[in-house]
């Protein structure tokens, strides 16, 4: 078999697949070194200091220092460690990250692959490493990592569903054009548009001119929540709590293998604001009608989605400056009480939109419904506060006696 | 630590087995060398076992081989984080039973520097406190800046930046420097400017609320009964602070009310101290108008002091607690007890009744919320 | 949701703020002068031998017993039609700089004003590789004072 890469025809697959897993190691490595130093420059700035200065012109090669310090370092393993768990735990965590870059649409038809389920693809791929962490936290034989690790697990599967949820309702609802059978237009409406894709190439093709964000703001911001928790950044770093649990899952790692952790850790942080540009921003197009005939030039998409991105990003780092880590129940609260009812209702209402064709800024008002009453919620959740539960009670009590 | 036998659990199908971990010595939420060992189900604390002793020099007999100048470098070393409330202790202690009477410029710059010191052991409270809750680095590096700034002005007049040794017995070691007044008011101004960015990050901030509000409660009744002292006390509604309760110096003199605060949890702790800071810069402001020139110095004092025989107990309002002196004097130029009544170790007492019922993070920012200081607890 | 918002206000506020990072290897801040490091003994220039007489008084106000101090007859004395009025002078002087606690005591209790507590950077930066390296001895001591690289900040 044969295929077809940069214009030469007639590659043979094996050499055309490596060459392409070759291009998104490279290009992500690259993207990873320079996004931990950003976060290291940007943390700075935002608690006014300095950050990395002294490697290279302004601690530009900080990075490249610190990947060569890990690979030097010893690879140690406890002695009481399960050996497979324990050395297979990095690469479960670090394959399904890279898997979810065959879908990312960068530029205008240059990706990895288009895949008509990409979504799908990406939601399916994402959630694996949470096996990745749990058996980092088991193998690990030591107990910080053990709870680590659950609470991996708890938080992945919780806030899986928002995430799903979230780009769901953006799918159902996209226009797209009709797909072409046989010369015929497809049976589904006389119209050239359909709505709903779940591949990203059209959903980005579907807002030239106005971005989901407008459309989805309830949405977009459960996929920031749902997204900073799949990431475990803060406020929902509860299993790699520094204070807490002392680096989670993590903390009998070392060396490269604590390296790779790292390295899908930022690669997924990159994937998830791609993709975020890609869903709620449009992707590679420019927004207020510049480049609004044609396709923008190569150039200036890829500027496109690196702002975009870069903006996440962004977001990512100074929500991290700025607010304290919840905690565990607080965290699946939060999910399963208020971010899914929420979602849930959006989705009914995407549905009816999708089903009786009405005009899409019933949903921008239902979206901003949605935003204040989430506001709402938390606000009155913080008011007035649970008691305690009367296990917690009971304790106390026998404590104090 | 004994493992209680496995339970069976309340569904009664499998049966489980409580985690016992261990926290600290070296962890990064013990503020120091402190280690305790939570007794957990699933994320909730069942059992807490403090362990003490890992700083343990002996400060207090050493300073039975001390004449009372040596012993003042000793006291700083006890409450590193508030030296000159500790030292102001030990000499007041000595001055009683000497029966020096201080000038009052003395008294005054002693004053403004002990709630100078207060204001930078607060500053290293939030700036603790906010990594325990979890905010990265931010918090710790606003108290950072804060208590540099304090600490640059302790270093111009004393020499040092954390163990002064400047109070004497009698008065000040020597005079401060002449731009002293339009130095303090600068430090002010930024912690002013630190206080605003503290209430603006935390106090409002709905995650840390909900982190911290109805979290480790104590009563007042608990609280008084352990023996807590300082803003931990005060956060419970009991308005004890020897400043008011019981004046030494001039803080009769100055018009303030203790800080109190209803709900004895952690978010209380927090507040009462945040206010406090507020509070310590216009007290200073308040000594600042009335300090006049003068000796800084009792007169006649000998080149070796001697005291009578006799005992005293002189207590302070230090930041995180009443830190109390008590010393026994037989005659001669050494004491022959001193004691340190450690305000940090009567508030650890109520870590177990706080921590018990609640989650994992919450007994870390519970015992942050204490502020201990390490080498006061062990001394 | 408002509460978060003003926190990151808050951290965007210090995002503009110019940092307050000291570069310290680099930029040494200016030291007060009342700053103290360890203590150094002290030169005396007119007659080119260290005001210390030896006389023990440090030595014996220590709190942690970090010096040792040796005296002798002074070979410049008149007596000897020496430029000196000294009668002793100092043999032999060390301070053991890992033991001593900064606490100024031997400072104050000095009758000639011999010695000194160091505030230059030099006297804080003082790592070495052995601990024994931090005991010093009188050329040491003497060295800072005797190029007239210190001006000492007397108490009055």
């Amino acid at each position: 078999m044969s295929t077809e890469i940069f214009g030469i025809e007639d590659v043979n697959v094996w050499v055309d697949g490596l060459i392409r897993v070759l291009l998104i190691v490279g290009f992500m490595t690259v993207v990873v070194m320079g996004l931990i130093y950003g976060e290291r420059k940007i943390l700075a700035r935002f608690q006014q200091r300095l950050g990395p200065t002294r490697t290279g012109p302004i601690g530009l090669l900080q990075s490249v220092a610190d990947a060569l310090k890990l690979v030097g370092k010893e690879d140690l393993r406890p002695r009481n460690a399960d050996p497979w768990t324990f050395e297979l735990a990095p690469y479960l965590v670090f394959i399904p990250v890279f898997l979810g870059f065959v879908i990312v649409p960068f530029v205008l038809d240059w990706q990895i692959r288009i895949l008509e389920l990409g979504l799908l693809y990406f939601v399916a791929v994402s959630g694996v490493n949470i096996v990745g962490w749990i058996m980092a936290g088991w193998g690990s034989d030591n107990r910080y990592a053990m709870i680590g690790g659950m609470r991996a697990a708890a938080q992945g599967i919780s806030y899986e569903l928002p995430l799903v949820l979230s780009l769901l309702a953006v799918a159902m609802v996209v226009e797209v054009p009709a797909p072409v059978i046989d010369g015929a237009a497809s049976v589904a409406s006389d119209s050239e548009y359909v709505r709903g894709s779940l591949n990203l190439n059209e959903i980005v093709a579907a807002q030239h001119e106005v971005p989901n964000l407008v459309w989805q703001p309830l949405v977009m911001i459960v996929f920031i929540i749902a997204a900073l928790a799949e990431l475990n950044r803060t406020p929902f770093d509860i299993p790699v709590g520094e204070s807490e649990v002392v680096g989670g899952p993590f903390v009998e790692y070392s060396g490269i293998r604590w390296s790779m952790f790292f390295l899908a850790e930022y690669a997924a942080l990159l994937i998830m604001a791609l993709v975020f540009a890609a869903v709620f921003l449009g992707g590679w197009a420019w927004p207020f009608g510049i480049w609004m005939d044609d396709a923008p030039p190569r150039w200036a998409q890829a500027l496109a989605v690196a702002a975009k991105a870069g903006a996440f990003i962004f977001l990512v780092f100074w929500i991290r400056a700025s607010v304290p880590r919840l905690r565990i129940d607080q965290l699946m609260s939060f999910s399963w009480k208020v971010l899914l009812p929420l979602m849930l209702v959006q989705v009914l209402v995407n549905g009816l939109v999708l089903v009786y064709d009405w005009p899409l800024i019933i949903l921008t008002v239902v979206g901003l419904a949605g935003v204040v009453a989430l506001a709402a919620i938390v606000d009155r959740a913080v008011r007035h506060p649970r008691p305690r539960p009367a296990v917690a009670a009971q304790l106390q009590g026998e404590a104090a006696s | 630590m004994v493992v209680d036998a496995p339970t069976p659990s309340e569904a009664g199908d499998f049966e489980t087995q409580d985690l016992l971990i261990n926290v600290g010595p070296q962890h990064p939420s013990t503020h120091g060398v402190f280690r305790m060992v939570l007794e957990i189900d699933g994320e909730v604390v069942k059992d807490l076992v403090p362990y003490i002793g890992y700083l343990h020099r002996g400060a207090e007999k050493l300073c039975e081989n001390f004449d009372f100048r040596q012993g003042i470098g000793y006291m700083d070393r006890t409450e590193y984080l508030a030296a000159h409330n500790a030292e102001l202790s030990y000499v007041m202690a000595v001055e009683a039973l000497a029966e020096i009477e201080v000038p009052e410029r003395a008294q005054w710059i002693r004053m403004i520097l002990c709630e100078l010191n207060r204001i930078s052991s607060h500053f290293m409270f939030l700036g603790a406190f906010g990594v325990d809750v979890g905010v990265f680095g931010t918090p710790f590096i606003y108290a950072w800046r804060e208590r540099e700034a304090v600490i640059d002005l302790f270093e111009e007049i004393s020499g040092d930046r954390m163990m002064y040794a400047y109070f004497r017995p009698g008065g000040l070691a020597w005079e401060v420097p002449v731009n002293f007044e339009e130095r303090v008011r600068e430090v002010l101004a930024s912690s002013r400017q630190g206080v605003k960015d503290f209430d603006g990050l935390l106090t409002e901030n709905e995650i840390f609320i909900a982190r911290t509000k109805n979290v480790g409660v104590i009563s007042a009744e608990d609280a008084i009964e352990i023996g807590m002292s300082g803003p931990s006390l005060r956060a419970s509604g009991v308005p004890l602070d020897l400043r008011k309760t019981e004046p030494y110096m001039y803080y009769d003199q100055l018009e303030f009310e203790p800080i109190t605060a209803e709900g004895g949890d952690v978010f209380d702790r927090y507040l009462v101290r945040l206010k406090e800071i507020s509070q310590s810069i216009d007290l200073i402001e308040q000594c600042l108008e009335r300090l006049e020139a003068g000796p800084i110095m009792a007169e006649k004092m000998p080149r070796m002091l001697r005291l009578p025989e006799g005992e005293a107990y002189m207590r302070t309002e230090a930041p995180r607690g009443e830190y109390g002196i008590y010393m026994v004097s037989k005659g001669g130029n050494k004491p022959h007890r001193v004691k340190v009544r450690s305000a940090c170790l009567s508030n650890l007492q109520a870590l177990k009744q706080m921590s018990v019922g609640q989650y994992v993070a919450d007994a870390i920012i519970i015992l942050g919320s204490i502020d201990i200081v390490l080498s006061e607890v062990d001394r | 949701m408002k509460g978060i918002l003003k926190s990151m206000m808050v951290t965007a506020s210090t995002f503009a703020r110019k940092p307050v990072t000291r570069e310290y290897p680099e930029g040494h801040r200016e030291l007060p002068e009342r700053d103290r490091a360890f203590p150094l003994l002290l030169w005396d220039q007119d007659i080119d031998e260290p005001f210390c007489t030896g006389c023990h008084a440090c030595e014996r106000a220590c709190p942690v017993e970090c010096m040792t101090v040796i005296m002798k007859d002074n070979p410049n004395h008149t007596s000897n039609d020496g430029p000196s009025k000294r009668r002793k002078i100092i043999d032999k002087f060390y301070i053991d700089y890992a033991r001593c606690m900064r606490c100024n005591i031997c400072v104050e209790v000095c009758n000639f004003e011999a010695i000194a507590m160091n505030n230059t950077w030099q006297g804080h930066e003082t790592s070495v590789y052995d601990r024994s390296d931090l005991v010093m001895d009188l050329p040491q001591l003497l060295a800072q004072s005797k190029a007239k690289q210190i001006e000492e900040w007397v108490a009055e």
